[in-house]
């Protein structure tokens, strides 16, 4: 049933162009048709009493068949891929024709389905078919605009990422030479063939690969370009959603494969300079699209900070810092498109649409960490964590989260305060519509999370418990049968 | 001959994999850049080849009326005709965005071309380009978009 997530919005994206030469208003629908079906499937799925469960795509048994494995994890990201993408479905932005608008809808659902893969797939090689094809559709999102800054930008993305690709390619290939398996939960039982330096060197390969797309710290050139040349719609989705899914990939292989402790504390420091690095760049920066990009750098370091926790704690840590930042980015990026422009000429900007600077003031105070907003316990969280872990890393990286904390309240409150400045009031900055009422959508998200924080905490708890557990993932692929290269003859 | 042909394929496709990085890191030229790429992603696939093959197996291919031998693992094969299939694709994409590149900007080399974006990139912003490697905050303004020579057709 869930292999409904990926396929639905594959088919629908091959389908898109052809339905739209036959009727406009099918061309329309079957797009948000498929991902509201994929969100039925999701609802359906998620029943305590069935989860986790693991599926054998196409009856082959692994190690050998493909297998998706639906926990409550990977349902969260499952159901968030198709709800994002239906808050963030392209729309008409008035600087192409029809049929830019077709093709840019047909990726947006390519992505969605790569995404839906990515949060299942059970399998290393098969995640990689599905970053490919994630990356494919956002090479073609990058350049969507059709101006000469957006294929360079593209180009410049395409070949940062091609080259992470390869990097996780040679990866896998360590992985296989060593084990003869690339099914993650065989991988988790073969797991101490990896303990060694060769393990280690497969991990930083995949690390550098998928690390491309979660903008981590070495490989994040892209963010800023590509952000600044797609519509914002287009960069929320990257920023919220396709980059969390990346960092979902590697903190399964952190749980099944490589539990490591040396890996770890590398993630912890790429995380931390990402986050300084990030936060200093948004600092510096002069329109609010870059502001927003290089922040959202700073979040994704933090996330990565989260995910280098041990134990269930860094896991529940990690999946609220990441949910957090998937309905905030995305929002705000919105805004950013209702306002565009630099800086300098938002002033009074907030007087002239409420509505949007309130929102824009809740995001804010949000991502700060102002309690009881959510983004205050998703900081607390990994406060705490890296109080309990200690250690010379532990407190560098409590003080890089102290001085991001500090750069974000400088550089958000100080657009702030120019949005609700009494400007000149010159030409009130073009609306695009319909930007405001998609970013109080996810206002109101986080307002709800606000309310109904202490269910939405024991939901998160179970999440990281089951998430964490490796041995309930091994059990529930299923017993594996011994690999063909130790077993020499067939 | 056997005992060497190995390593020696092994240093081959790792080679061809450091080529590949290191051209695409170092490289100016767009066309090299996809170039470099190309000997990269050779090298990895030859990789996973080696990763599955047996020296002293056949072709998995199970005849009735033919004994069972040790065999070649066909699982890395079948992984690298889909990592070549997906290497051709994206090869073909950059190749596309190279063509639109030099249309626009009328250059194939990486420090004009992301210079020239960056600052598309600031005005479409509404902001001033900052400073990057190439083009220093405060440096001399870049030529517009007439000051280049058009592309020979």
């Amino acid at each position: 049933m869930m292999a409904y997530a990926v396929a639905l919005p594959l088919v629908a994206a091959f389908l898109l162009p052809v339905l739209h030469n036959a009727s406009r208003w099918l061309g329309i629908l079957v797009g948000p048709a498929a991902l509201v079906a994929v969100l039925l499937v999701v609802f359906q799925s998620w029943q305590p009493a069935v989860l986790p469960f693991a599926m054998d795509l196409g009856g082959f048994a692994p190690p050998w068949g493909i297998t998706f494995y639906v926990d409550a994890l990977a349902l969260l990201f499952c159901g968030a891929v198709a709800l994002m993408t239906l808050l963030l479905w392209p729309r008409d932005e008035g600087d192409g024709d029809a049929d830019a608008l077709v093709r840019r809808r047909s990726l947006t659902l390519l992505l969605a389905a790569a995404a839906a893969g990515l949060a299942l797939s059970g399998d290393l090689f098969n995640i990689y078919v599905f970053y490919e094809l994630a990356a494919v559709a956002s090479y073609g999102l990058a350049a969507e605009r059709g101006t000469p800054a957006a294929y360079a930008a593209a180009f410049r993305y395409l070949m940062l990422s091609a080259l992470g690709s390869v990097i996780a390619l040679a990866g896998i290939a360590i992985i296989y030479f060593e084990t003869g398996t690339l099914n993650l939960a065989h991988l988790s039982l073969l797991a101490g063939e990896l303990q060694g330096p060769t393990g280690m060197a497969a991990f930083l390969c995949l690390l550098v690969g998928f690390g491309v797309k979660a903008e981590l710290f070495p490989v994040n050139a892209w963010v800023p370009e590509v952000y600044g040349v797609t519509t914002r719609r287009t960069a929320g989705l990257l920023a919220g959603l396709v980059s969390k899914l990346a960092v979902l990939v590697l903190v399964r292989l952190l749980v099944l494969v490589f539990p490591q402790e040396g890996l770890r504390d590398a993630l912890l420091l790429l995380g931390v300079l990402g986050l300084i690095g990030g936060e200093l760049a948004a600092w510096k920066a002069r329109d609010m699209t870059r502001m927003l990009a290089f922040s959202s750098i700073g979040q994704l370091g933090l996330v990565f900070v989260a995910f280098s926790l041990p134990g269930t704690a860094g896991l529940v840590a990690g999946i609220v810092v990441a949910v957090h930042h998937m309905v905030l980015k995305p929002g705000l990026f919105l805004l950013a498109g209702q306002w565009g422009g630099g800086l300098r000429g938002l002033a009074g900007a907030a007087r002239r649409a409420p509505l949007a600077g309130l929102l824009f003031v809740l995001f804010a105070l949000s991502l700060v960490g102002l309690p009881p907003l959510p983004g205050f316990w998703a900081k607390f969280l990994v406060l705490t964590g890296l109080a309990g872990q200690g250690g010379g890393l532990g407190w560098l990286a409590m003080v890089a989260i102290l001085v991001a904390t500090v750069l974000e309240v400088s550089y958000l409150f100080r657009l702030a305060g120019r949005l609700y400045s009494r400007g000149d009031d010159e030409v009130p900055a073009a609306a695009t519509g319909g930007g405001t009422v998609t970013a109080g959508v996810f206002g109101a998200l986080v307002v709800a999370a606000v309310v109904f924080a202490p269910a939405l905490w024991d939901e998160v708890q179970d999440m990281g418990a089951g998430a964490g557990d490796a041995a309930l993932y091994v059990r529930t692929v299923g017993p594996m049968v011994p690999t063909m290269i130790s077993g020499g003859a067939p | 001959m056997d005992a060497y042909i190995g390593p020696l394929l092994f240093l081959g496709a790792a080679g061809l994999l450091a080529i590949g990085v290191v051209g695409m890191l170092l490289s100016n030229h767009l066309f090299r850049m996809v170039l470099a790429l190309v000997i990269a992603e050779a090298g990895v696939n030859l990789m996973l080849v080696l990763a599955g093959y047996r020296w002293d197996a056949v072709a998995p291919i199970l005849q009735p009326g033919v004994a069972a031998q040790p065999m070649v693992d066909p699982i890395p094969q079948a992984l690298v005709l889909t990592a070549i299939v997906i290497g051709v694709g994206v090869q073909a994409l950059a190749l596309t965005l190279v063509i639109r590149i030099r249309e626009a900007y009328g250059t194939l080399d990486m420090a004009e071309v992301r210079a020239r974006m960056e600052v598309d990139v600031a005005a479409a912003g509404g902001g001033e380009a900052t400073g990057s490697r190439e083009r220093p905050a405060g440096g001399r303004p870049l030529p517009g978009p007439g000051a280049l020579p058009e592309p020979p057709r």
